[in-house]
């Protein structure tokens, strides 16, 4: 069963307080105890949270899966999430995802590769158009102006880094 | 005319980020004058300079204002830095680059509607400009610019950082506001209007980035130095955010009623070579296309995009050239909307599905005869029917795309195959 | 809002302060091109309903808040140009409002289309057809072919919410109608949509069911197929039951409900409007107390046991032979009343015990003492007896008031050789059940009134007679609620045909001391002096309820 932290049971408490409602701090304790999760919101994420926060579970998994930014399923130690919208669509986003995803081993968006290392997902605009096409990894700063050669460096540079995983920062 | 740099002067300074950097070129000193002047004062420089929402609405700043009831509750700023309209990424180019100009901004308009709690909400996504505007934020409260009793003027004002987590109706003002609120980011039933019900159900205002920091320069120029640039119905400068198949992609501030095509040309270096112009979305993926016919006239402006049948939005300038299918095109724009309803408002939830699912049909090879129609159909009955704008904006590029190039559908349908590309095309080539 | 109970009796609610009350402003508008006076303040959908008049709606209920989803109830006002929901929009005097344009029409058409295109349309199989609004509305609406030929959303099917409600994804339309209710009614919040777009569907987060006294509620709103009640799913088509109203029994809330049944017996029970007792709703154990009304759990024939012989009569013939023997039998009879029965019913018997028997040996069971003042806040109470409050009117009234120690010590010291009981009629509802017939028949004669079988009843080998009586909704009469409202409810069917009720009863055991007067008797139902409409005095003239229903 999941449970958070010391560290991250502060965090939570903290968050309950930071703005007017308390429930306004779902989001972020969300974004939390799917980082010590290994990276998904499992069911019994949502319930530790109801328990720890006092909300409901039903709430919390209203938000958990309203918003795509929480994953449902279990991902790989990078989570590369293309974007395919209009200009990333337009300049290549789509054949970009697949070429990295080949190379990665992973049949389709949202499984994770074999050696547990990437889950691709196609994602909605990121805001970052002029340096199409460009993809998120995790929660990190973008990765920009990419093309298929790029792209595929990148997957062999990630899988080298290995274990160690390319973010040091949350899912 | 060309490209004025006046919101974003000093964007190109990497230490105009930091507190010290941004108050070496003035920063913080129209809060320290604006904190001495009467608040209705500020709403009424606002209301003058023509300051108009520049998150894609473009109602008039000043006016919004002007609805807060005067019954003494406590009211919310709440700035929109949600930015997720596709092609839309001028805010974050603005909050990396100047965090402390939104600070300032929002510090200010609060003052002015005399609200003491003001909250950016940025899209989960925006986690480089977050950590940016919190160390700002931090920054700025350990000056004591933010907390009690601003410069000693007897201000107090607290400002935070909300995180979304992706979704595109959070944009959505209210939809935003839910979303503070702890909920799922649902649009909200109007009336009441945010002004006077908004978030926790108390009078807010919500603007956009771009919109609060433009309150600066207006208090810095007063209403009329603002007015220098732009037109009578579009004062100032805009910041535009424009992509796709352009040599020199990225974002242009201009003086609002400029040439949609001189942007395009000499700012952003015209096309690829051989290529020609086919189509611009103009104001975000919402927008309806124009065509390039319709580019050769357009500026960029409220007043002339609304006359060519589309809209200013957010300022993302999309631009499309030759070598593009526009079914193809249309299918990740329709892609998008089916993804992004939040399924509250049945013609939404519905219509976007559907919409999405013809489409795909079309770009694979199973578009059917009279489809097209349907597709025109389906959109004009999703058009204001909804609680917020996303099922309007979901029919707008459908009714323009398929309206301005309906030979392409048609031909798609027919052959089975892109007129412009072919067989090559996304959906057709396995990967 | 309720005038107390006065010692002169039971007093008649007062006049409610709904929407037809006199106080209500009024203002002028005109609906479809004819001037109708609504209430200010009403907003447009409820300015309809005040007038009669037929709109289109799913998500729009009148005991939760506005949702504004389902865009089906767009009216076209005058002077705005994009048409309005009129579920969020307040009237203004002079106000033209129309639903009945081509503009109105087409969206409206519109609106049904887009709610279909992923709906399953297997009606065939649905249990909520003949009860559906997408049929109705369609029906009502609609009429035309479907433009839809892309393939559904898939979603899921027969899931178990909690012990009571079933839920079909697809046929869901996400007006989110239960969402609210466990959100605003139960206020148990077990329910949430899930997802985004067209991949929303409702649900409950694991090991959290939706296992509130008040579930099935969701059912009675859910406008389509999408909730159904594990109870009654696949047991009748609706077409083939008739239904009438009446007052639930299961506690002295008096919640008014509608039973449905064929000659079969009954199959559910829905609540029925009436602001001042349930407003739109009832307890989901309320809705059991159809189950021991039928015939399976009812006593058919009197029986009488006596020198370890049984022996099977109708229940006349045993009438007759108590009146007999109970006449003149003074204090050495007793009577044991239960809260189950009606005002009327307790008069006749009372005053058959003191008058024609000769006893004021009188005593009310009271089944649960230690929960009996309980409430849950909503509509469930402690005392779970339909009439606590008449019974000790009546008692009162005739100057009653023995103690139970009494009746035991009177039976243990053989000075009470008789006692007849009026047993309770929802028998789960009396966990004491046992304790006190053993307690009870340890009397010299013990005759139980009672309209379902039991067990230990059965098993008793003393000298024992007893007698079956009709269920609440076999005869007319009228319940007193906790605060004092009293409530006319009419026959509804007969199940078992040879029960009596306690008024026939008492007519049967006069007549033996009385030959010379020949009533008629249990063959004739009893004719109620008010009629049925009078269920809940004070409900507001159906003013959300029309010809099809609640929604």
């Amino acid at each position: 069963m999941f449970k958070l932290s010391d560290e991250g049971l502060k965090y939570v408490k903290n968050e309950l307080t930071r703005y007017e409602v308390k429930q306004s701090a779902i989001i972020r304790c969300l974004y939390r105890a799917q980082d010590e999760n290994g990276g998904w919101v499992s069911p019994d994420v949502i319930s530790h949270l109801s328990a720890v926060m006092e909300i409901p579970s039903a709430q919390i998994e209203e938000v958990a899966t309203f918003y795509t930014m929480f994953n449902k399923t279990p991902v790989g130690k990078n989570h590369i999430q293309v974007c395919v919208t209009l200009t990333c669509g337009m300049l290549g986003g789509r054949e970009l995802c697949d070429s990295m995803m080949k190379e990665a081993g992973c049949k389709k968006t949202g499984d994770v590769s074999p050696d547990g290392l990437f889950t691709f997902s196609k994602v909605e605009c990121l805001g970052s158009c002029d340096t199409a096409p460009m993809i998120q990894i995790n929660r990190d700063p973008y990765t920009e102006n990419l093309n298929t050669e790029k792209g595929l460096e990148l997957v062999r540079k990630l899988r080298t880094a290995g274990g160690a995983g390319a973010s040091g920062k949350g899912h | 005319m060309a490209e004025i740099k006046y919101l974003s002067e000093h964007y190109a300074k990497p230490e105009y980020q930091t507190l010290d950097g941004y108050k070496k070129f003035g920063g913080y000193e129209m809060l320290a004058k604006a904190l001495k002047m009467e608040p209705q004062k500020i709403i009424d420089e606002v209301k003058a300079s023509g300051l108009r929402g520049r998150g894609g609405a473009g109602f008039a700043t000043g006016v919004k204002w002007g609805f807060l009831p005067n019954n003494g509750e406590p009211r919310y700023l709440l700035c929109n830095a949600d930015e997720s309209e596709p092609g839309t990424f001028k805010d974050r180019v603005m909050m990396e680059r100047a965090p402390h100009q939104l600070i300032e901004g929002m510090l200010i308009s609060a003052f002015a509607i005399k609200s003491n709690k003001a909250y950016i909400y940025i899209r989960g996504e925006y986690m480089g400009p977050a950590a940016i505007l919190e160390k700002a934020i931090a920054e700025a409260k350990a000056a004591g610019l933010i907390g009690k009793n601003i410069l000693g003027a007897g201000f107090d004002c607290e400002l935070d950082l909300y995180l979304g987590a992706g979704a595109y109706i959070c944009g959505e003002e209210t939809g935003m506001i839910s979303s503070l609120e702890g909920l799922k980011g649902q649009p909200k039933l109007k009336p009441p209007f945010p002004a006077v019900q908004g978030y926790l159900r108390k009078p807010t205002i919500v603007n956009n980035v771009e919109t609060l920091a433009a309150v600066v320069p207006i208090i810095r120029d007063g209403a009329a130095g603002y007015r220098k640039y732009g037109t009578e119905k579009s004062a100032g400068t805009k910041l535009f955010s424009i992509s796709g198949n352009v040599n020199k992609p990225g974002t242009y501030e201009v003086p609002l009623g400029y040439p949609l095509m001189d942007l395009i040309n000499i700012e952003c270096g015209g096309l690829k070579p051989g290529r020609k112009l086919k189509a611009v979305v103009p104001g975000g993926s919402s927008a309806p296309v124009l065509t390039a016919e319709e580019c050769k006239t357009a500026t960029l402006d409220y007043e002339c995009l609304a006359q060519l049948g589309s809209m200013l939005g957010s300022g993302a300038i999309i631009v499309i050239d030759d070598s593009n299918c526009m079914v193809d095109v249309l299918s990740t724009i329709s892609h998008f909307y089916h993804h992004e309803s939040c399924g509250q408002c049945t013609p939404c939830r519905e219509g976007t599905g559907w919409m999405e699912r013809i489409i795909h049909g079309i770009v694979h090879g199973h578009g059917s005869e009279g489809e097209v129609d349907l597709l025109l159909k389906i959109a004009d009955n999703m058009k204001g029917r909804t609680i917020c704008a996303l099922s309007d904006a979901a029919a707008l590029p459908v009714l323009s795309f398929v309206t301005k190039f309906r030979d392409e559908f048609e031909y798609f349908i027919r052959e089975k195959k892109s007129k412009v590309r072919g067989g090559q095309i996304y959906a057709q080539i396995s990967h | 809002m309720l005038k107390s109970v006065t010692s002169s009796g039971v007093a008649a609610p007062q006049a409610t302060t709904g929407a037809t009350s006199p106080q209500a402003k009024m203002v002028t508008i005109s609906i479809n091109g004819k001037e109708v006076e609504v209430k200010e303040g009403s907003t447009i959908i409820e300015a309809y309903y005040q007038s009669g008049l037929d709109i289109a709606h799913y998500c729009w209920h009148p005991g939760l808040s506005i949702a504004g989803v389902c865009r089906l109830c767009m009216v076209e006002i005058e002077g705005n140009p994009r048409l309005q929901i009129a579920c969020n929009t307040t009237v203004v005097a002079g106000m033209k409002v129309n639903n009945s344009s081509a503009k109105v029409k087409d969206a409206v058409k519109w609106g049904l289309d887009f709610h279909l295109i992923n709906h399953p349309l297997d009606c065939p199989i649905c249990d909520q057809a003949g009860e559906c609004g997408l049929q109705d509305q369609y029906m009502k609406y609609g009429q035309y072919d479907s433009e839809m030929g892309e393939q559904k959303v898939k979603k899921h099917k027969v899931v178990d919410l909690g012990p009571r409600v079933v839920l079909d994804s697809e046929r869901c339309i996400l007006c989110s109608r239960c969402v609210r209710f466990t959100d605003e009614v139960s206020k148990t919040h077990e329910l949430g949509i899930f997802n985004r777009g067209d991949r929303a569907e409702i649900g409950t987060f694991e090991g959290k069911p939706l296992a509130n006294n008040y579930s099935l509620n969701t059912v009675d709103i859910c406008p389509v197929g999408a909730l159904t009640s594990r109870d009654f799913r696949f047991r009748q088509r609706v077409w083939f039951l008739k239904n009438a109203e009446t007052v639930c029994t299961g506690c002295s809330t008096g919640c008014n409900v509608k039973v449905y049944f064929n000659k079969e017996g009954l199959f559910r029970m829905k609540p029925v409007y009436n602001p001042n007792v349930n407003g739109h709703w009832m307890c989901d154990v309320g809705r059991d107390t159809y189950k021991f009304v039928n015939k399976e759990a009812r006593l058919l024939e009197a029986k009488v046991v006596s020198s370890g012989k049984s022996q099977e009569m109708p229940a006349m013939e045993l009438a007759k032979k108590l009146g007999a023997t109970l006449r003149g039998h003074g204090t050495s009879a007793a009577l044991v009343l239960t809260g189950s029965y009606s005002v009327e019913e307790y008069e006749a018997i009372v005053s058959y015990f003191k008058t024609d028997v000769g006893t004021k040996n009188i005593y009310h069971w009271i089944n649960n003492p230690e929960t009996f003042d309980s409430f849950d806040g909503l509509l469930f109470r402690g005392d779970k007896n339909p009439n606590t409050r008449g019974l000790l009117e009546v008692l009162k009234a005739q100057g009653i008031s023995g103690s139970w120690k009494e009746l035991v010590d009177g039976i243990g010291t053989g000075a009470i050789k008789t006692v007849v009981v009026a047993g309770p009629e929802n028998q789960a509802n009396f966990p004491d059940m046992k304790v006190k017939i053993a307690e009870l028949s340890k009397v010299a004669k013990l005759v139980w009134l009672t309209s379902g079988k039991n067990a230990e009843l059965d098993a008793l080998t003393g000298d024992v007679a007893l007698l079956p009586v009709k269920s609440y909704v076999e005869k007319a009469g009228s319940f007193v609620n906790h605060a004092g409202l009293r409530q006319q409810v009419d026959r509804v069917m007969t199940v078992v045909p040879g029960a009596v009720s306690l008024t026939e009863l008492v007519d049967l055991m006069k007549e033996v001391g009385d030959a010379m007067t020949v009533k008629s008797t249990a063959a004739t139902e009893t004719v109620p002096a008010i009629s049925a409409n009078q269920i809940g005095q004070g409900r507001i003239n159906n003013e959300f309820t029309l010809s099809r229903g609640v929604w």
